[in-house]
């Protein structure tokens, strides 16, 4: 099944070698270059599945998650958190979030898609509940 | 002789006197068997009282002369040295001998006692020598140390100790040790140590607090003081340390560390994630890998700068780093960085464009760490150019300031007013700059560096949003390496 990926990163090398690695495992990568970017992006697509970074200008990763997860729309969708600065996040401002894993730089593209399956898997399974 | 003479006026005196008693005594018999008996009786009476007044002057006379000889002798006796060879009367002489006797031993006393009154007198003024000297090397500690009683009153303090705290002198009375550092939980750590009861016992403690000089933070040492018996605790010293400056200092170099393993862990991200992709094939054609080796190698240059720009700065914050002041031409460096530029500046289209008065502008600096200064403003001003633009580097001097000033010019993005104060800050970034360029956020915090730390000039900007940004700086004419 293809899913539609929200990649968001203000490093156009991080976003381009994620976008790649989703695509090449037949995936649709979208990429935002900041987090109000990203958000558009997400309200108008409703994304499977979004990959952030936290740093970036106009919006931070944290505050992108807290909004998808008060929008109806993207409430349920699932975040992937890709930071140099992980030891920087509260589990209680996580606990607000639908972030369900944080990765540190530098990463593995491999990891990432490994969790990016895991994470997919969860939704599709949700979305069969449902549907049943 | 002497002795002889003083038997033989009494003895005359007293052979007078009975002569006389018996031609009297004769004369008067005759006398007054021819009166009657009441006038007998007035006159031997009164003639017996004449002769009792008579002796008793005679004696008077006598005694006074035998007591001002007694009183010489004894006064030889009690001075040392002193001899005015006076003899008693031989029935004087028990007395004078006993008296003489508790002279001489008063004298010996009163000796050995002025002896121990000098040493006393001594000892007080070492004592006091050693009290002043004492008061002065605590006064010269950086340190401010306060002595506190078994009743939380502050019996001594030294001249940091006042400053800092606004303790007031006044001997007649103590303050009390919850006067001077308010409500602070140091009152309760001496406290502790003081109840310990035991002699030499010490604690280590860290506060944050108020002081007369402002907020500061101090590592505080508590001891206890003997008592005068030596057995218990007669008091505690407080010795506060400011270290302030350190904790600053170490704040400063956590945060530098930290901001530098998140700027490093960016471009490292990229070169761990693209030969990961490599490794695993997902580059299929040529041209993707040869974009990825590309981006590698760009992405490892951007940690070497990284590197060098971060050992750069922390050797000038450090002090390490020294300049070699030498004749540098700014004309010529100006056209140096043009010359190593011009590939990057062809690649967008962006003319460089130096200019310069007829003077030959000149200044004692460091060669090498000025054409730095220009190749760091010039770079960042063709990186924020837009294709075709223009950038203008010029050279003055400035009489005024004898200075030589060197300005860089382009007709890029600008810098937004609330950034002015920030750009030359530790890792700062434009928020709306990461989009167009990369950069470490440290290229002119080093051309701060490099220009007011190492050569005592100034750095500066003016810019427009939309209209470009003029960098500039100057550096004297002789920069003081000292």
């Amino acid at each position: 099944m293809i899913h539609k990926i929200v990649i968001a990163d203000d490093e156009a090398h991080i976003t381009h070698v994620v976008s790649l690695k989703v695509s090449n495992a037949g995936h649709e990568a979208i990429v935002a270059h900041d987090g109000e970017e990203a958000l558009e992006l997400c309200l108008q697509h409703e994304p499977s599945l979004v990959i952030t970074d936290l740093q970036m200008p106009y919006m931070s990763g944290l505050e992108l998650a807290q909004k998808l997860k008060d929008n109806q729309s993207t409430k349920d969708t699932p975040v992937l958190m890709l930071t140099a600065r992980g030891y920087a996040l509260d589990q209680h401002e996580l606990d607000l979030t639908n972030i369900k894993k944080v990765m540190s730089k530098p990463f593995s593209p491999r990891e990432v898609m490994a969790i990016v399956t895991e994470l997919l898997g969860g939704a599709s399974e949700a979305e069969n509940r449902n549907a049943a | 002789m002497h002795n002889a003479r003083s038997y033989i006026l009494p003895l005359v005196m007293l052979l007078g006197a009975a002569g006389s008693t018996a031609a009297l005594t004769v004369w008067g018999w005759d006398w007054l068997a021819a009166r009657d008996s009441s006038t007998r009786v007035i006159s031997i009476m009164l003639g017996s009282c004449a002769l009792l007044g008579a002796i008793g002057w005679l004696v008077l006379v006598s005694l006074k002369r035998e007591i001002g000889r007694l009183s010489v002798v004894i006064e030889d006796a009690a001075t040392e040295g002193s001899d005015h060879g006076i003899a008693v009367s031989p029935w004087l002489m028990p007395l004078a001998e006993s008296m003489t006797g508790v002279a001489s031993s008063a004298n010996a006393k009163n000796t050995v006692l002025s002896t121990q009154m000098r040493e006393m007198e001594i000892r007080m003024r070492l004592s006091e020598v050693e009290r002043a000297h004492t008061e002065a090397i605590l006064d010269s500690l950086r340190d401010a140390v306060l002595v506190t009683d078994s009743f939380h009153e502050i019996t001594s303090s030294n001249r940091r100790a006042t400053e800092l705290l606004g303790i007031v002198s006044d001997d007649s009375k103590r303050a009390h040790i919850h006067q001077v550092l308010g409500a602070t939980d140091i009152e309760g750590a001496i406290g502790e140590v003081l109840s310990s009861g035991l002699p030499n016992v010490s604690r280590h403690i860290e506060r944050s607090m108020a002081t007369s000089l402002g907020e500061g933070v101090f590592d505080i040492t508590l001891a206890t003081l003997p008592s005068a018996d030596a057995n218990g605790v007669g008091g505690v010293v407080t010795i506060l340390r400011d270290v302030t400056r350190e904790k600053e200092i170490s704040r400063m170099k956590t945060d530098f560390v930290s901001q530098a393993s998140h700027e490093l862990r960016t471009p490292l991200s990229s070169i761990n994630a693209y030969i990961e992709m490599l490794i695993d094939g997902e580059a299929d054609d040529e041209t993707t890998r040869q974009e990825f080796y590309g981006i590698i190698k760009a992405e490892t240059e951007r940690v070497a700068r990284l590197v060098d720009n971060m050992l750069n700065i922390s050797r000038i914050e450090s002090g390490i780093q020294k300049i070699e002041p030498t004749e540098v031409d700014f004309v010529k460096v100006i056209n140096e960085v043009k010359e190593s530029v011009a590939l990057r500046a062809e690649q967008k289209d962006i003319k460089i464009v130096t200019k310069s008065g007829p003077l030959i502008y000149t200044a004692q600096a460091d060669r090498d760490m000025m054409v730095q200064v220009v190749l760091n403003l010039v770079g960042n001003a063709i990186k924020y150019t837009p294709e075709g633009g223009r950038v203008t580097v010029e050279v003055d001097s400035d009489e005024s300031s004898r200075a030589v000033l060197v300005s860089v010019s382009d007709t890029g993005l600008g810098i937004p007013p609330e950034a002015v104060d920030k750009v030359f800050d530790k890792f700062y970034r434009i928020e709306s700059y990461k989009r167009v360029a990369k950069g470490t956020g440290l290229g002119l915090n080093l051309v701060k560096h490099i220009v007011e730390t190492m050569h005592k000039g100034t750095v500066g900007l003016e810019s427009e949003v939309g209209m470009g940004s003029r960098f500039w700086f100057s550096v004297p004419y002789e920069t003081d390496t000292g």
